[in-house]
């Protein structure tokens, strides 16, 4: 996975400065790399997928390509929401592969700079913070900054490759 | 090369470095003392000498310019230095130096061991150098094939030649010296086989072959990014540069090479086949190659012709094709398969039907030709002829005989037929498997044969061609045949079979394809560890194929293995379940029936169970397995479809029947993992996606052996 994170400290941060693409979930806010963020497309047909996590939502036809969609509610464990019109889906580039998420809402791009991103926060067990990258903290807000490719492999794909 | 090294330190000089530029004269003075030289190289090396010493005054443009000066005599120098050495090669008797000859410069540098260095190497023209060469070195080894039956054909020696020589060209402009010098030997063989001083038969072909392979392997490892920027070399290299050396003129038999090569280590079947050959004893020349007289004729004048032809063909199919990436070719065809569904929404639509708009009517009617066609010759472009795999298999076929002592002659057939690309490499494996069985197991020792009043040498043919949408290949030998009481007697002892059943030959036949299968007395080096048959079958049915098998002792055997013609469409029942569709295989659905209520039985309650024609069948419901809501939970109303997978049969609950199409097949995305149940997806004509039923996993989950299997692992 191309995760292009720096070895040392210093150079993760200063790495990790740049533009992020937010969107809100159950009311928080997380952001994603914009260069790893393909297309934003509407709410479309989803066609599940027998005998998978339920995080994940289905497959969608992507102008020909059959690519995943995952829910990230479901994923972090958040009360589902309805879908509403603001609903959409983020066409995220994970390495090699195409991946959609289902998020509540795609609010703008933001630049954030290294020094305005912290560490992700330790909650000791209770709370996975694997896939932060860090958070980012603009004037009011604190964004959750999302490693993509750490949502759903590593683990994930083995657990599924277990229940098949 | 000392020359080599020279050329880098001379390149990388500086102006006022006095210490690197003495340090380039003295090896420049100290050059002549290995090698002896021609008067003009002698000449060349006093000016080099002079170029040198000018270099301590200048500085600047002057510095650059004389630099750069140097480095063209020094590479005229290593031209006229090279002819040298093959001289000397060519005479190994003359020279009492002779036996240090293949390495005495390499000897100095200090990269003694390694392979070469790949770290300057442009990737883009290295990928292409690699892609180039090992077409060529394919291509060769097909040649010296042909050459081993029929020596006189020209054409097929030079082609080899070329190959070499070009691979030896480019390998020495990207700085890839070992394979350079590889090639040069290798070369160096070859032109002494189109001097006539050779035949490259028996040994010189084995060695022609071993140089191809090794080279190929070598150019394999510069693809490797596991092994480094420095790659490994061959374990065979220094051997074999001395064995090219070696061999004198005019072809008499060698064997002093055969107690330094180290013998050939058990190795098991799969995991030889990926390992970079090792060096073969040289055996003196075998008796295999001689046929007799007539015989010989007839087929080398056969060869030559088919090879002049083939040879004559490929110039011209060079000159006009063109290389595409494999995502770019499936990106094309992903996106035709858009177009046509986006063709088919338009067409739907209401003002495009007959008595709205009709010159956007008759348009749309012309778009429709034209998807069509472009739907067509797209998928065209992913076929690819057998010919490529099934000269692989040639080879394979002649190592394996020369193993076992065999004597073979192999035939093919509809080498032409074209096959999905994306299936040349499954069906690979399964024809390895398939011919090492045949030549190791199938095809008897000579001697063996002629007690059994058949001819020394044995046959094997290998034929492919087309038939009602599939393709099969035959694979027909005329050895010992299977032996039906052994494999009987075998399977009762392993527990696969009971002993009061009776079964007919095609039953018979299918038990060696079962796990764990093997009659083979012993275990020799090529095959027979009982792995092997069975994962021939899984592979053929990971592609929709099938195998079967027909014998008569001390006739032969032939294998047909059948496989789809593409692997990009499948014809599927669309079946409703509740509110989601799925596409069942055509292939899997034996019938389809809505049940009468007097048919449905119950085992404790729960086992469901349908009478059909006297056989009562398991009935498993879709929308459980896949937990779905909203569909009919009566069978009464809804639809059975019986369904078979590896003779078992059951019944699988539908709501209905949509429709029955032909769909392009997308594989699931990675990321989902294993799917359990399904095996793909289809795009249906609306643009939604269906999933594939996968009635193998199904019959699993549902008989709840998935578990079972998963707690064992």
């Amino acid at each position: 996975m191309s995760n292009a994170v720096g070895t040392t400290l210093e150079g993760k941060k200063k790495q990790l400065g740049g533009k992020y693409l937010t969107f809100r979930l159950a009311g928080e806010e997380y952001g994603l790399e914009i260069l790893r963020v393909r297309e934003i497309i509407g709410m479309m047909d989803i066609t599940p997928v027998p005998r998978t996590p339920t995080f994940v939502l289905g497959v969608i036809n992507l102008r020909g390509k059959v690519i995943p969609v995952t829910d990230l509610r479901q994923k972090f464990s958040m009360p589902a929401a309805e879908r509403t019109p603001l609903s959409c889906i983020i066409v995220a580039d994970v390495g090699k592969i195409e991946m959609g998420i289902l998020v509540d809402s795609v609010s703008e791009v933001l630049n954030i700079d290294a020094e305005r991103i912290d560490e992700p926060p330790a909650f000791g067990l209770e709370v996975n913070t694997d896939f932060i990258l860090g958070m980012g903290k603009t004037s009011e807000r604190v964004t959750i900054l999302l490693d993509i490719s750490k949502v759903i492999t590593g683990d994930e794909v083995a657990a599924l490759g277990n229940m098949a | 090369m000392v020359l080599d090294e020279l050329a880098m330190l001379v390149m990388s000089l500086e102006p006022g470095h006095a210490e690197e530029i003495s340090r380039a004269e003295n090896l420049l003075s100290a050059l002549p003392a290995g090698v002896p030289l021609s008067e003009r190289a002698l000449e060349k090396h006093a000016q080099t000498l002079a170029l040198a010493a000018l270099l301590k005054t200048q500085a600047g443009d002057d510095f650059t310019a004389t630099t750069r000066k140097l480095g063209r005599q020094l590479a005229a120098l290593q031209e006229m230095m090279e002819p040298a050495e093959e001289a000397r090669v060519l005479v190994p008797t003359v020279a009492p130096a002779a036996p240090v000859l293949p390495e005495p410069v390499a000897a100095t540098v200090e990269t003694e061991m390694t392979g070469d260095n790949v770290a300057d190497a442009d990737p883009e023209i290295l990928s292409e150098f690699i892609n180039e060469t090992l077409e060529h070195l394919e291509n060769s080894e097909a040649c010296l094939l042909k050459l081993e039956s029929a020596p006189g054909d020209q054409e097929s020696l030079n082609s080899v030649f070329r190959a070499f020589h070009s691979t030896k060209g480019t390998s020495s402009f990207l700085g890839l010296g070992r394979i350079k010098d590889l090639a040069h030997h290798g070369e160096m063989l070859l032109d002494r086989a189109r001097k006539g001083e050779l035949q490259l038969t028996g040994v010189y072909a084995d060695l022609a072959l071993e140089s191809a392979d090794t080279l190929k392997w070598m150019i394999q490892q510069l693809q490797d990014p596991a092994t480094g920027s420095v790659k490994p070399l061959p374990p065979n290299y220094r051997d074999l540069m001395e064995r090219l050396d070696l061999p004198a003129p005019g072809g008499a038999p060698i064997t002093a090479p055969e107690a330094s090569t180290p013998a050939v280590p058990a190795v098991s079947a799969p995991a030889r086949a990926a390992e970079p050959k090792k060096p073969e004893p040289i055996i003196p020349v075998i008796p295999e190659i001689k046929v007799s007289g007539a015989a010989s004729e007839m087929t080398e004048r056969a060869t030559a012709e088919t090879g002049s032809g083939s040879a004559s063909a490929l110039p011209g199919a060079s000159s006009t094709t063109v290389r595409v990436s494999t995502d770019k070719l499936d990106g094309l065809i992903n996106m035709v398969g858009e177009l046509v569904i986006t063709h088919a929404m338009i067409a739907a639509q209401e003002g495009a039907r007959a008595g709205g708009n009709r010159v956007l009517g008759r348009n749309i009617v012309q778009l429709e030709k034209i998807t069509r066609e472009l739907q067509d010759l797209s998928m065209s472009l992913r076929m690819v002829p057998l010919k490529a795999t099934f000269q692989k298999m040639e080879r394979l076929v002649r190592d394996v005989a020369k193993k076992s002592r065999k004597q073979v002659t192999f035939k093919m057939e509809g080498e032409d037929t074209e096959i999905d690309r994306n299936m040349v490499e499954t069906i690979n494996d399964p024809l390895v498997h398939m011919l090492r069985n045949a030549v190791d197991h199938g095809i008897e020792k000579p001697e063996i044969r002629l007690a059994a009043g058949k001819p020394e040498t044995g046959n094997i043919l290998l034929r492919a061609y087309h038939t009602a949408g599939n393709i099969i290949i035959e694979l027909h030998d005329d050895g010992k045949g299977l032996d039906r009481e052994r494999i009987f007697k075998k399977a009762l002892e392993k527990g696969l079979v009971e002993s009061d059943r009776t079964l007919s030959d095609a039953e018979i036949f299918k038990l060696i394809f079962l796990p764990g299968f093997s009659t083979a007395e012993k275990v020799t080096e090529v095959s027979g560890r009982g792995v092997g048959l069975d994962v021939v079958k899984k592979n053929v049915e990971s592609i929709r194929g099938g195998i079967d098998i027909q014998s008569a002792a001390g006739q032969g055997t032939v294998f047909s293995m059948r496989i789809p013609l593409t692997l990009a469409i499948i014809d599927g029942m669309l079946l409703q379940v509740g509110s989601q569709h799925y596409l069942l295989p055509t292939l899997n659905v034996r019938q389809a029936f809505r049940p009468a209520p007097a048919a449905l039985f119950t085992v404790t309650g729960q086992g469901e169970m349908v009478k059909l024609r006297e056989r009562l069948i398991p009935i498993f419901r879709l929308h459980k397995l896949f937990n779905v809501q909203g569909a009919v939970e009566n069978p009464t109303q809804g639809l059975l479809l019986v369904v078979e997978h590896e003779g078992e049969t059951c019944a699988l609950l539908a709501d209905s029947l949509l429709g029955q199409q032909q769909l392009v097949i997308k594989s699931l995305p990675a990321t989902l993992g294993k799917t359990s149940g399904t095996s793909g997806a289809a795009i249906l004509g609306d643009g939604r996606i269906s999933l594939i039923l996968d009635v193998g996993s199904i019959m699993r989950i549902a008989q709840g052996r998935e578990l079972a299997e998963a707690a064992q692992a």
